[in-house]
């Protein structure tokens, strides 16, 4: 009943976020062939004519979408409700477009670390935590002056 | 906190031309920080940033195991930055199983109850992500005092957050939660803010789904103890939660929380799973105050179900909880066909997402109104000829659940039209369609034979390209069992025309391996009723053998397979047919195999060859067409037994015709020899290959299936798993290997009972399909109904049944666990 994992990577496969919050992996060659074989999956779909929920595995189906050439991807459960994560993924897109202020690749490549604190607010271990994108964005700001 | 040589490593990286330059960069950069670490000197400016850069590592996917007991000292720093930034580390870098973890509790301990309310924020936050069962014991105290204390809303969000988290971890914490703070915390406008009110959601299901393991693991230790409290306690919250609800989906009143124009599909979505949750708890102790709220509780399911706009993702996500809702509970008939209407319409769509969690949804609640389900057959079936290939799968799958005696030939035509479009890609999806509508066949025993055999014929040549050995004896075993010998022979008649006659060619293609397979057995068991029929310029004794040399020219080494067919198809043609140019083509087939370098083909040669030389009277005799195929499960016994006892019991040959083999194996010299060394499994072996695969692939075809007997009885190896004073349950394994385990359910009532409805649960990583009831859902005192179940997935394999139904008029439920001692 949580998101077991987000990730974000472009239409090359390099990531540029990634948080595990059930499956915390000590193997770094295991995770990292996860991800290779998650970005095998969704890149190889078609995006016009095909669903953006696909099964991965025994106990974890995705739900992604992708945004100009950045995927963002939440793994969950099996018996989660798809359509909701699509809707999470849209959020966390929305505020970060909000955050950057028209968001690209490279904002998030050069401050990664932001990205996280964004996620960090609004999911805490793969939950959702925060709807409200106005709470958010006010938040955020001053957590972001908070150096 | 950007130090600007983190920007400079950034860009270095993303600078390098090739792989082996990014790869050297990043190296260096990686040795670098792993001894500047390790410098007790290094200015805490420099720690940071370092640790900034191993971050980066990490995302790209480099190792960064050396950093994490630098995250532990950050986190100790008294500036808001460094912490900040070792949380993150933390977070990412830590794992649940890591001895690191305790110099993490102390440090947490702190910091959970420290003045600034940012730097408890972090602390929160690390909480809900790491937390261990030893930590959630540790530290729930110092979550708790933030909620006794704070009355800061975006503390206690995450703190109740937390709590759901550790709640989860360890239920034993259902101990010392106070249920009446949160009774007391919904009532309090003043913190009870959104995102307040969406953590109470939360901790509510969290101690829902805690309180099964909770109540087991109390009354393990004092089976009188009663701690159905914590519950009880929490009722007094339902009316609020109901209206609260309500009010978001009549009310549009804050634009803020409207997502493309409805109203907060997220809140709407929790409340919807909490209160489930909550019925569903409630109902299992019977908490007698329940009641007054299921009908409210329908009611407004109801509001839901028709003011949503399902055209949308958040409407959909809103429709799909609660149809899910209206099922889980079993709700009343009409708001069942109302939610099996509204999944229809995301079929009719074009949107593949609602397709696909509109099948989704279906498949699961099948069992519980299939009439309702059939009425949207045609969306079903549209789904079939879907682009997406997961799509199409549950569609299938959707289509076999659905399929019965009075749709069964629509609908197959349907499946029909679906294997025509698929190619290669969808070579799962055959198989399972081909074996399914095998098994589909065999249950629905009143349904045209002829018309199943010229189904299975047509399917056949369809899918004959892609299908292994196993579909294809199992449709050999339905030609064989056909009841109707002549249409059987016109059947085959048509087959043969089109393998043997060259104008038709294109009609079947070379790599079609089924087809060549049941054409080459079809000739040795058929040729000769076939042939009896009349001969003609395509079907006659001599196309009928040169057929079989062709085909055994083609065979390559790696077709022994087929080999086998053809030697047996050869032996058993030869005593169908008297030109003695074509027979003695014939036993040059067999010839040619006496010296090949597969034992299981010399083996068989010799024997054949051997036979070849006997009398006509004798092997007439021996040639004889198979009798009835009859199917038996006995999974227990040692494979290769089964195969001798099964085969010789099921062939009902005249015991000397078995001697016969066996002493000519004996006394034959020379090559024979080979076959002398197992005089008691060749005979045996040998009558098995007929039907085309070696011993073991008829047990691995055949145990699958279960012919449907007309009274249904409840097999021996069954286990009794529950019993009451109006129904008994049993569980049988059929199979469980390969992630997938085959159950059947039989139920046994002790009286009359209508509307019988097993509702199924299976772990989470596990997935169930269930069947319909067979023969139905009403059943008289002392009758047995049956239904099959499906797991897919992985770990121990444990059920949860709650059977539904209505005895004297009235309702009753009852509701068992039961573990079985396999794993998948």
């Amino acid at each position: 009943m949580a998101i077991q994992f987000i990730l974000c990577f472009n239409k090359q496969g390099v990531v540029r976020l990634v948080r595990w919050f059930e499956v915390c992996q000590t193997d770094t060659q295991k995770t990292q062939d996860m991800i290779v074989q998650i970005y095998r999956l969704i890149s190889s779909r078609d995006h016009k004519h095909q669903s953006n929920f696909v099964e991965f595995s025994d106990s974890t189906k995705l739900v992604y979408k992708r945004y100009a050439g950045l995927y963002f991807v939440m793994g969950v459960d099996l018996q989660d409700e798809e359509s909701i994560y699509l809707s999470h993924i849209h959020l966390f897109v929305e505020v970060l477009d909000a955050f950057f202020g028209n968001v690209c690749e490279l904002d998030i490549v050069f401050n990664f670390y932001k990205a996280y604190m964004v996620m960090d607010e609004m999911f805490i271990g793969g939950e959702i935590q925060e709807i409200s994108k106005d709470h958010l964005l006010e938040r955020l700001s001053i957590l972001d002056r908070l150096d | 906190m950007a130090g600007s040589s983190l920007r400079s490593f950034i860009k270095d990286v993303r600078s390098a031309k090739t792989v082996a330059e990014e790869r050297a960069i990043i190296t260096k950069a990686s040795a670098k920080i792993r001894t500047k670490l390790r410098d007790d000197h290094l200015p805490q400016e420099k720690r940071r940033n370092n640790i900034q850069k191993l971050l980066y590592l990490y995302v790209l996917g480099e190792k960064t195991h050396f950093g994490q007991v630098e995250c532990i000292n950050l986190i100790a720093s008294d500036d808001f930055a460094d912490k900040r930034l070792g949380y993150l580390a933390a977070t990412l870098l830590l794992d649940g199983t890591q001895d690191l973890l305790t110099l993490l509790t102390n440090l947490l301990n702190n910091d959970l109850s420290h003045p600034n309310r940012y730097v408890v924020s972090l602390a929160l936050t690390t909480l809900g992500f790491l937390s261990s069962s030893e930590l959630a014991r540790d530290l729930y105290p110092d979550v708790e005092n933030i909620l006794n204390r704070s009355k800061d809303p975006f503390l206690v969000k995450k703190a109740l957050q937390c709590v759901a988290k550790l709640i989860l971890k360890d239920a034993t914490l259902l101990e010392v939660f106070q249920p009446l703070y949160l009774v007391s915390l919904l009532q309090n406008r003043s913190i009870c803010t959104h995102g307040v009110l969406l953590s109470i959601t939360k901790v509510l299901q969290s101690i829902l789904s805690s309180y099964p393991q909770y109540q087991n693991s109390i009354k393990q230790e004092d089976s009188t103890a009663d701690v159905s409290g914590i519950v009880t306690e929490l009722v007094p919250m339902m009316p609020e939660l109901l209206t609260i609800l309500q009010n978001l989906n009549t009310k549009n009143f804050e634009p803020e929380f409207d997502i493309q124009g409805t109203s907060d599909p997220f809140l709407q979505c929790e409340l919807l799973c909490t209160l489930r949750m909550f019925f569903q708890v409630c109902t299992s102790i019977s908490v007698s105050r329940i009641d007054q709220y299921v009908n409210k509780f329908g009611d407004l399911l109801t509001q839901i179900a028709t003011n949503t706009d399902g055209s949308k993702n958040c409407g959909q996500a809103i429709l799909y909880e609660t149809v899910r809702t209206i099922f889980s509970l079993n709700m009343e008939q009409p708001l069942r066909v109302l939610g099996i209407n509204i999944l229809g319409k995301f079929l009719s769509g074009k949107d593949n997402n609602s397709k696909y969690v509109g099948l989704n949804t279906l498949l699961h609640v099948v069992p519980q109104e299939p009439a309702a389900v059939q009425r949207h057959r045609k969306f079903i079936s549209r789904c079939l000829r879907d682009p997406d290939t997961s799509i199409r799968k549950r569609a299938l799958e959707l289509s076999f659940a659905i399929l019965d005696e009075a749709n069964i030939k629509e609908l197959v035509e349907e499946l029909i039209e679906f294997l025509k479009k698929a190619s290669e890609d969808d070579k799962s999806l055959i198989v399972y369609t081909v074996e399914n509508l095998v098994t589909a066949f065999n249950v629905n025993q009143s349904v045209d034979q002829n018309w199943k055999l010229e189904t299975l014929v047509t399917v056949l040549k369809l899918v004959g390209p892609f299908i292994t050995a196993e579909p294809v004896s199992d449709i050999l075993i339905s030609i064989n069992n056909a009841t109707d010998s002549r249409h059987r022979n016109e059947v085959v008649r048509d087959m043969l025309k089109i393998s043997l006659d060259k104008s038709r060619q294109d009609e079947v293609t070379e790599d079609n391996v089924g087809w060549r397979i049941a054409t080459i057995w079809c000739i040795g068991e058929y040729g000769g009723a076939v042939l009896q029929g009349g001969q003609d310029k395509v079907v006659s004794e001599s196309s009928l053998s040169e057929y079989l040399v062709q085909q055994q020219k083609l065979c390559d080494k790696s077709e022994n397979k087929i080999l086998h067919y053809i030697l047996t198809a050869t032996l058993k043609l030869s005593t169908h047919i008297n030109d003695p140019g074509c027979i003695e083509a014939l036993r040059q087939i067999v010839v040619s195999h006496t010296k090949d370098a597969d034992l299981m083909i010399q083996t068989k040669s010799v024997q054949y060859e051997v036979i070849f030389r006997q009398p006509s009277s004798v092997k007439k005799v021996i040639c004889e067409a198979m009798p009835k195929f009859e199917k038996k499960v006995e999974p227990e016994v040692p494979k290769n037994l089964v195969t001798l006892s099964r085969t010789k019991s099921a062939q009902q040959e005249p015991p000397d015709v078995l001697d016969l083999l066996g002493d000519d194996a004996g006394t034959s010299s020379g090559p024979a020899k080979s076959a002398d060394s197992q005089p008691q499994s060749s005979p045996a072996d040998l009558l098995a290959d007929i039907f085309g695969t070696d011993g073991n692939g008829i047990i691995d075809a055949t145990s699958n299936k279960i012919n449907a007997p007309q009274t249904l009885q409840i097999p021996p190896e069954s286990v009794k798993v529950h019993e009451s004073a109006s129904v008994d349950c049993f569980v049988r394994l059929v199979s469980c290997s390969m992630g997938i385990a085959q159950l059947e359910l039989y139920l046994k009532s002790k009286e009359s009972i209508q509307n019988f409805q097993t509702f199924c649960a299976v772990p989470k990583t596990q997935k169930l399909t269930l069947s319909q009831i067979h023969p139905s859902n009403s059943l008289e005192a002392g009758q047995v109904a049956r239904q099959n179940l499906k797991i897919t997935g992985s770990g121990k394999l444990k059920l949860r049944i709650k059977l539904d139904f209505m005895r004297h008029g009235t309702n009753d439920n009852q509701q068992f666990d039961h573990k079985f001692d396999q794993t998948l």
